[in-house]
């Protein structure tokens, strides 16, 4: 898969936000706010809990009051407005306030094993303010401001996995419910939306008192969750090489299979036509001031207008319908309408698609596995047939390794640099996948044909990492990024993109070649709306 | 003072170490996997890889690694290294897996020499088992068993060690997923260690993370 692409993808039925809630509905799961100690202006702490078949999972969260001066995104912030953790079960009075000496230092504390996810979230300056003021005066906010920026807080990072203390991915990988990636993450941030209106609209009570009125239902759904995501989240794809594979399989064969459906059905096109409309809506609310987002959305209007002339040529009726019109869109339209299209294509077919999704996480430690006895043969092979992507490349050329990885002894993240301008790519990481693999191809050259990976990699320790990446796209075909991660036009921000459709994200918004903000939930029920209450 | 250090932090940790100290990043992530594997079973894999690595660090390559394919197994600087010479051997573990029995000379660390042969079980399905002094341990695809002297795992050099697949059924010991119990002042050197895999912050880096516009809305 190239980077352009993958930087034009789109949320889908897969995706792990809408897997998530599909689960949690069709289990029956409940929900009850446990806790609610915020005081008049907004501070205090609040238990929001989902109770499954099998176990209850909540967010412990904690509102906070920061000076405007504070307020940051960037991870070398070290303060917040609200911070958060999931919990694993239904926390105590003691276990709250042990979170409550941790949870709000965030990379400064420290959690433990019946933590899930660390995470915490700033205001959207403008909208809390207007929304506060709105409602305390006992009116609604203007749907104009709301759609525009489309949330009222803004997740900074949201960290799992055994960061910071928390309980270990394999803890919790044996769990149905939270066995698909990101899914402990995802729950929290489903979460702390609705944490977020319950906030908005509790300050405006205490500041209107009688007066004072709740969000009606229907814009309530407009908010979802802001997120701002910068290089920090970049090297996972690159380092996941497993996982990536299988969210790319698993799409690729969600699309095969309804590409190679003979007919389509009236239910079916209806289902398209009204998930159409519903890009087109959300097309006209999604803006960005980036000049390479300007672009691209401006060619997915044009796009959909081609998209929208197909439909009422065609019919959709006929053989292959799906086929053809896919076939067209490679044809006709940019990549940015390409992808919407195959986001499009598998709205209709929940029955044939949506159980891909238990395909999705993956045994990373079994593309860690180098088979020594491999020839060298083989392994060249291998590179020749999979990876022209990487040996085509000239990397004498500046411009074609102009970039390098490292990760940055202030905020300990990832970023990238200019190899030929700054200093410390003695530090690079281990990332410029395809330069790595030219260098190994060429010490290959050395070696005799039946001659052994295992003898070759005792001589060549440096080339050890990017022999199992080789050896793992045998058979592993989606598992790397197609392209040269170190070229002075790559984007960072495509690999960002990539990820959070995955993730369910929508309206991205670059701010840069290197960060994006994103809405996640936006018209997904609340917990009170999908779940009944737990008694 | 004990610190809980997760097994993801173990791992990540370990990794970065061994590069600080050397090892290419390919061998650097087999060392961080088999610090991670021993710490599941509360075995001091963190704090005999830091001390391992240390002993690394500065010194070449080739003194530690198996010279030539003669066995036993020897290293010119005198003492194997047990990731090195641990991911040599996982590298033939279709060779063991036809009931080839590798002998070892003088080898540093055999316990994590154990570890980093163990991933491959996983992988294969299957036990390999590596014997030294009084003790032998069995790493199977999710689990561990040790026989023997329980002191000899602690061996920080020992003059031989072989290494096989077994036919054992089932483990003693399943791996935890709970964070690992160190001492903090151990902890604090890994962490000055991993740290030197990170580049001193420049103005362009400062200035490249985030957006030029500014964070709030």
């Amino acid at each position: 898969m190239r980077l352009a692409r993958m930087g034009s993808f789109h949320q889908t039925r897969l995706s792990f936000m809408r897997s998530l809630l599909r689960r949690l509905k069709s289990e029956d799961w409940k929900f009850k706010r446990n806790l609610w100690a915020i005081d008049e202006q907004g501070f205090g702490r609040a238990v929001y809990t989902v109770y499954g078949p099998e176990r209850a999972y909540s967010l412990v969260a904690f509102s906070h009051d920061l000076a405007d001066e504070m307020r940051s995104d960037r991870v070398i912030a070290t303060a917040w407005d609200a911070t958060f953790a999931l919990f694993d079960g239904i926390p105590d009075e003691a276990d709250l306030d042990r979170l409550q000496q941790n949870v709000p230092k965030q990379e400064a504390g420290r959690i433990s094993d019946t933590e899930l996810s660390l995470s915490r979230a700033n205001r959207s300056v403008r909208l809390w303010q207007h929304v506060v003021e709105c409602l305390a005066a006992g009116e609604q906010p203007d749907r104009e401001q709301v759609e525009a920026v489309g949330y009222l807080v803004r997740t900074t990072a949201v960290y799992g996995s055994g960061k910071f203390g928390a309980a270990d991915r394999l803890s919790i990988a044996d769990r149905a419910e939270v066995s698909a990636p990101f899914q402990a993450e995802l729950l929290s941030v489903w979460l702390t939306r609705a944490f977020s209106l319950d906030l908005v609209e509790h300050i405006a009570r205490a500041r209107g008192g009688a007066q004072a009125v709740a969000i009606d239902s229907e814009l309530r759904r407009r908010f979802g969750v802001g997120n701002s995501t910068g290089l920090g989240m970049a090297p996972f794809l690159i380092n996941h090489p497993a996982l990536l594979n299988n969210w790319m399989m698993a799409r690729e064969e969600a699309l095969a299979r309804v590409r190679a459906l003979p007919q389509a059905d009236a239910v079916a096109i209806d289902d398209f036509k009204q998930h159409f409309e519903r890009a087109c809506f959300n097309l006209a609310q999604w803006h960005s001031e980036h000049p390479i987002q300007i672009e691209k959305l401006a060619a997915l209007r044009t796009d959909l207008e081609s998209m929208r002339s197909y439909i009422t040529r065609e019919s959709l009726v006929g053989d292959h319908p799906w086929d053809r019109f896919y076939r067209w869109a490679e044809a006709n339209l940019s990549l940015e309408g390409q992808e919407q299209l195959v986001a499009l294509l598998l709205e209709p077919y929940g029955e044939l698609v949506d159980a891909l999704t238990r395909c999705m996480d993956a045994d990373e430690h079994l593309a860690f596995f180098i088979d020594g006895a491999m020839p060298i043969a083989r392994l060249r092979e291998i590179i020749e047939s999979q990876c022209r992507w990487a040996i085509q490349v000239d990397y004498e050329q500046p411009e074609n390794r102009a970039r390098f990885w490292y990760t940055s002894a202030e905020k300990l993240e990832p970023r990238v640099g200019e190899r030929f301008e700054e200093t410390g790519a003695e530090y690079e990481l281990p990332l410029a996948v395809g330069f790595d693999i030219k260098q190994m191809y060429a010490a290959l050259k050395d070696w005799q044909a039946q001659q052994t990976s295992a003898e070759f990699l005792l001589a060549h320790p440096e080339h050890r990492h990017t022999a199992r990446r080789v050896q793992n796209l045998a058979i592993r075909p989606y598992a790397e990024i197609q392209d040269n991660l170190i070229a002075a036009d790559m984007l960072p921000i495509d690999i960002l993109r990539c990820k959070l459709s995955f993730f369910g994200a929508t309206k991205f918004d670059p701010r840069s070649d290197r960060w994006v903000r994103i809405c996640m939930y936006q018209d997904a029920p609340f917990p009170h709306e999908l779940l009944a209450a737990a008694s | 003072m004990s610190y809980r250090l997760t097994l993801a932090e173990t791992e990540s940790y370990l990794r970065k170490v061994a590069r600080a100290c050397g090892l290419d990043w390919g061998l650097a992530e087999e060392a961080g996997k088999a610090a991670r594997w021993l710490a599941a079973f509360n075995l001091p894999g963190p704090e005999f890889m830091l001390a391992h690595l240390q002993q690394l660090a500065g010194m070449e390559y080739r003194s530690f690694m198996p010279q030539g394919s003669a066995q036993p197994w020897r290293a010119s600087g005198g003492l194997l290294c047990p990731i090195i010479t641990g991911a040599a051997l996982a590298d033939r573990s279709a060779q063991m897996l036809d009931g080839e029995v590798f002998k070892l000379g003088p080898t540093a660390y055999p316990l994590l020499l154990a570890a980093t042969v163990g991933q491959a079980a996983r992988c294969h399905q299957t036990v390999f088992t590596a014997a030294w002094a009084g003790v032998r341990v069995s790493c199977f695809e999710n689990g561990l068993s040790i026989e023997g002297n329980h002191d000899d795992l602690l061996l920080t050099r020992v003059d031989a060690v072989s290494c096989q697949q077994d036919d054992l059924s089932s483990p003693q010991q399943l791996p935890s997923t709970l964070a690992y119990v160190i001492d903090e002042d151990i902890v604090k050197r890994i962490e000055e260690l991993a740290f030197e895999t990170c580049a001193p912050a420049t103005e362009a880096s400062r200035a490249g993370a985030g957006a030029g516009l500014t964070d709030n809305d």
